[in-house]
């Protein structure tokens, strides 16, 4: 089985670093989409199916907050794991979102190792099984 | 507040590109040519700007260690993002070493591209300097009210 993964960053270099680490973490991925906001996601999501999402939480126009809520109000897609990646690190920022039946919150600076991590939390050691730990990884 | 800065570029730039920034007090002169300034502005009681200012060959280092690229260099516009997002990674950090309250918020970043030699560069007010593999990196501080 693969998974198809949306990943939703302003950063363009940040999206293609998640990416990055899917693929050399052995993840089974399918589809990998991206958004730059949370607008963005909703439309990628109309029209296509999505196993996980990484979000940013600070982004223009729709942010991960935002995205969160409408995700969360949806009765296709409130049950998608979101993981979040996001730069804040203060919990009375933090909470209130993490609250939204967020699966995962990474912050950033991180390790390519833990988006793997979160992957087996969420999906199972069978989704990321193809390889044993980041070999290969060139970071 | 400046080493709570200082510990925070750091943490960016020893876990996210694989660089080891040694602060540089004295020196020759380090940023020459094109370069990049990015910046993230933190709104709250106390408004600034968090930044860095990069010579355009150490932006395109950091851009092959974040990305794992072989040969070619990257181009401008992925250089620009990939140093707001540093600059962002810098400010939430900073944010969170100085424990500030959620009235404080991260603004989205920004950046300009620099000629240092037309432009004569000079440090802001508040700013550290470091070198980075034979090649100068500033971060900034900049009160804006």
């Amino acid at each position: 089985m693969t998974y198809n993964v949306l990943i939703v960053d302003d950063s363009a270099t940040m999206r293609a670093l998640i990416r990055k680490v899917l693929v050399i973490s052995g993840f089974a991925t399918g589809e990998c989409f991206e958004g730059g906001n949370g607008q963005e996601a909703l439309d990628i999501l109309r029209n296509n199916r999505v196993d996980l999402i990484f979000a940013d939480l600070h982004m223009p126009e729709m942010d991960g907050a935002a995205f969160l809520k409408v995700l969360r109000n949806h009765h296709h897609w409130r049950s998608i794991p979101v993981v979040l990646i996001t730069t804040e690190g203060r919990p009375e920022v933090l909470n209130p979102v993490l609250r939204q039946r967020v699966q995962g919150y990474i912050r950033k600076p991180f390790q390519p190792e833990t988006i793997r991590k979160h992957l087996i939390n969420i999906l199972g050691e069978a989704a990321a099984s193809h390889v044993g730990k980041l070999e290969g990884c060139d970071f | 507040m400046l080493e709570n800065l200082k510990a925070a570029t750091f943490e960016i730039f020893e876990t996210m590109f694989f660089l080891f920034p040694e602060s540089w007090e004295e020196g020759q002169m380090r940023f020459a040519g094109a370069g990049l300034m990015a910046w993230t502005p933190v709104t709250g009681p106390k408004s600034f700007h968090i930044g860095l200012v990069v010579p355009q060959s150490l932006a395109q280092k950091m851009a092959k260690n974040f990305l794992g690229l072989g040969e070619g260099g990257p181009e401008w516009e992925n250089l620009e993002d990939l140093l707001q997002e540093a600059a962002n990674m810098v400010a939430g950090t900073f944010l969170s070493r100085e424990q500030v309250s959620q009235s404080y918020r991260l603004a989205l970043p920004h950046s300009a591209r620099i000629n240092f030699d037309v432009n004569q560069w000079q440090p802001h007010d508040q700013h550290l300097l470091f070198m980075v593999d034979d090649h100068g990196l500033e971060v900034f501080l900049e009160r804006t009210s």
